[in-house]
């Protein structure tokens, strides 16, 4: 994640363009000047993604096939994509060399596959791989300061952590690298998980905070602006006044003047009162938004209804002597109970019908017969 | 005992402020729709059997005047009788298939359930038999294809057992799910080794058998359909072992509103089970149900007796009825083609169309 904040940082999704228009080059045609353009129509995956979700691709006008020794002069739709041992190498290249399946690497003889190439953003492809290992790493590396007991244990961690980096980067003892990496992985997997949750939930706090604060400016913008129509109204209407009163009171001009002034000034302090009201109000808003963001985890109920299941007639034991299901319970490759067939459930559910009506007393004719008649059945004149 | 009751139920409407639940067991078709006492039992036996012998007289007076006056009709014991015989035949049959017990006694039930809604003279029980059974299959969950359920019965086409299993069905009224007692009795013999103080040599394991026995042969008598399957399952253990039956029953306490204990308030009910299962648990003397279905043979419904006047009656008053539905559609298909040469209907005439465009301008 933080790699991604790094790269994001510079590239910024906006075509970088040093030294230049090309068409100004007093050369003929072709620039020195390596160009970064952004594309959407990215078959491979890979690559590092600007702000906006799209991958930024490193393009030069004198960009050569190191296979086919095609350049852009003879192909202008050249297209450079980097493979997994970092060596690039044309489209028509790939195609050529991968569509069968997978093939060894023209330069390095290491095995590839096609869909394994990624578009290149970086003019150094060391950048390049430096950026997906720190990036891979991350993820499985996402131990913060929390989770140590003290700083020298982070610290000690961090270290480790550097030296996998460096160790993927220049190609030093990879295999024990990798099975450092594992280990890893094996030890920390609940606490990764947790992180890796940890991390979009901060992540989903701050969108939602941006959000809150948009919303606070906006809010505040509104009122400033009609705090300052109110103002520019007062002021005018005060004017007018210590006008209307100097035409028509006979006391000293100078008295009420500052008899206007200091009404106005009351004015503007309890209007500043109210205005302190409204940030302490917003800055509860965003309190209350940052807190409802993690939901109590309500205990889940499956299903109610009216039925009483005899619950209390019976205590289940955890196993039964019983030769009749015995065969089942042998089964040891589980044969009989692929149907999803459980011995204990049949247990339950026989102990349940052995107490299941046991106190419900036979029908007895109370005078219900007579009425009870079927009246269809017409009897026989014999 | 009604003052016990009312006293009960107050307290526990105080303890309990929630709605009252009703137990599992009531809400099963078995409790609702198939649960009778002995008398009415007998009584619905009865009206059935004067109904259809009614009936069956009409259709004899009909055919032939005068000829039904020497016909010797079954009465409802001897229809009864009849019918226990071929439930005595179902365990024979799943013996045969090896079916699970499920599948046996389900059949039975439905044999049994089926002849409280038909008679014999109707249908004859030999091949609702096989009917039921092949229906138990399928409704237990123990599916075995037509064929090879036919051909392992002599004598038996597919026909024989699916013309008959839409009819069953019905007179079931599609309430297929039935409560056991011998899965009631396995849920005992569990539910005894949570007693602590019971050692286990008290309860060996022949004495599941014996009862397990017992319960079969309640399966002759009506007793599923007078009494719960646990009240028949407790009954057979205790004739297999009184002492076990009696600690069981007395490790429950009665949950609903009566206040004496389990043992004195099923007293009656486990001796009525015990004299039913004693003395009628067990098939009828083949030479008496021998008689019956000769007489059978004689005063069995004509109209369901292939090849005689009155089932030809039948067949040409149904044929006659399909005729005229088949007649009036062809005539309706004629009047609307004579109409106009389209079968949907001729176009609309400008005017009618101006109309429903009018109409349809009217709904905006």
């Amino acid at each position: 994640m933080s790699n991604r904040a790094n790269v994001g940082g510079w590239l910024q999704g906006k075509t970088i363009r040093k030294g230049g228009v090309v068409s100004t080059n007093t050369h003929s045609g072709r620039s020195s000047t390596p160009q970064v353009q952004s594309t959407s129509t990215t078959v491979f995956g890979g690559g590092v993604k600007d702000v906006s979700g799209r991958t930024s691709e490193y393009f030069s006008m004198d960009d050569q096939c190191p296979v086919c020794k095609s350049d852009r002069y003879l192909n202008p739709k050249l297209r450079l994509l980097v493979s997994s041992c970092y060596h690039k190498m044309c489209e028509s290249c790939i195609d050529r060399l991968f569509t069968l399946g997978p093939a060894p690497c023209p330069i390095c003889q290491k095995v590839l596959r096609k869909l394994a190439f990624t578009p290149q953003t970086f003019e150094d492809l060391t950048v390049e791989k430096e950026v997906a290992v720190r990036r891979r790493i991350a993820k499985e590396f996402n131990k913060r300061r929390e989770d140590f007991l003290d700083l020298r244990g982070y610290n000690d961690y961090l270290e480790e952590v550097e030296d996998i980096t460096f160790n993927l980067i220049n190609d030093i003892d990879v295999a024990q690298t990798e099975e450092r990496i594992q280990a890893h992985k094996k030890e920390n997997a609940s606490l990764i998980e947790k992180n890796i949750q940890r991390d979009e939930q901060y992540a989903q706090a701050l969108r939602e905070q941006e959000e809150a604060d948009r919303q606070e400016r906006e809010q505040r913008a509104l009122e400033a602006r009609r705090e300052e129509e109110l103002q520019r109204e007062e002021r005018e209407k005060d004017r007018r006044e210590i006008i209307d009163r100097l035409e028509t009171s006979n006391t000293d001009a100078a008295k009420v003047i500052a008899k206007s002034r200091a009404e106005a000034n009351k004015r503007s302090s309890a209007r500043t009162t109210v205005d302190s009201v409204l940030k302490s109000n917003a800055q509860l808003l965003r309190s209350r938004a940052a807190r409802s963001t993690t939901i109590p985890d309500v205990p889940h109920i499956p299903l109610q209804d009216d039925w009483y299941a005899y619950e209390d007639a019976y205590v289940l034991m955890n196993s039964y002597e019983d030769p009749y299901s015995e065969a089942v319970r042998k089964d040891r490759d589980g044969i009989m109970r692929a149907g999803g067939y459980r011995v204990d459930q049949a247990w339950e559910r026989a102990v349940r019908s052995a107490v299941m009506g046991l106190d419900l007393l036979p029908l007895t004719e109370q005078g219900s017969f007579s009425n009870s008649c079927p009246a269809d059945i017409v009897m026989a004149p014999v | 005992m009604i003052a016990g009751n009312t006293s009960k139920d107050s307290a526990e409407a105080d303890n309990s402020p929630v709605k009252k639940k009703n137990p599992l067991y009531e809400a099963s078709t078995q409790y609702r729709n198939w649960r009778y006492s002995p008398e009415r039992l007998e009584a619905v036996r009865t009206q059935l059997n004067a109904a259809a012998v009614a009936k069956i007289r009409n259709t004899f007076e009909a055919d032939e005047p005068g000829s039904s006056a020497n016909v010797a009709f079954l009465s409802a014991s001897e229809e009864h009788l009849l019918v226990k015989l071929y439930v005595s035949k179902i365990p024979q049959l799943c013996g045969h298939f090896h079916f699970p017990e499920e599948v046996e006694a389900t059949a039975i039930t439905y044999l049994k359930r089926f002849y409280l809604k038909n008679t014999v003279m109707d249908w004859h029980p030999k091949n609702v038999m096989l009917t039921t059974l092949f229906l138990a299959t399928k409704t237990t969950n123990n599916p075995i294809s037509l064929e090879a359920y036919t051909s392992n019965i002599p004598k038996t086409s597919a026909s024989d057992v699916l013309d008959l299993e839409f009819l069953v069905a019905q007179s079931l009224g599609f309430e297929f799910a039935v409560w056991h007692a011998h899965r009631a009795l396995w849920g005992i013999w569990l539910d005894l080794q949570s007693l602590t103080d019971l050692p286990e040599d008290l309860r060996p394991q022949d004495i599941y058998e014996i009862a397990l026995k017992h319960v079969r042969a309640s399966r002759f008598t009506d007793a599923e359909l007078i009494y719960t399957p646990s009240q028949i399952a407790l009954t057979c253990l205790s004739i297999a072992s009184p002492l076990l039956s009696q600690r069981w029953a007395a490790s429950k306490t009665a949950s609903s509103s009566i206040s004496e204990p389990l043992s004195e308030l099923l007293k009656d009910t486990l001796g009525a089970i015990n004299a039913m299962v004693t003395q009628n648990g067990h098939p009828p003397d083949i030479e008496s149900v021998r008689e019956v279905d000769r007489r059978l043979k004689l005063c069995k419904n004509p109209e369901k007796v292939v090849g005689s006047k009155a089932y030809l009656a039948r067949i040409a008053e149904e044929e006659r009825l399909s005729e005229r539905k088949r007649n009036k559609k062809a005539e309706d298909v004629r009047r609307a083609l004579g109409e106009g040469a389209d079968p949907f209907g001729s176009d609309l005439s400008d005017k009618e169309q101006a109309k429903r465009l009018a109409e349809l301008d009217d709904d905006d």
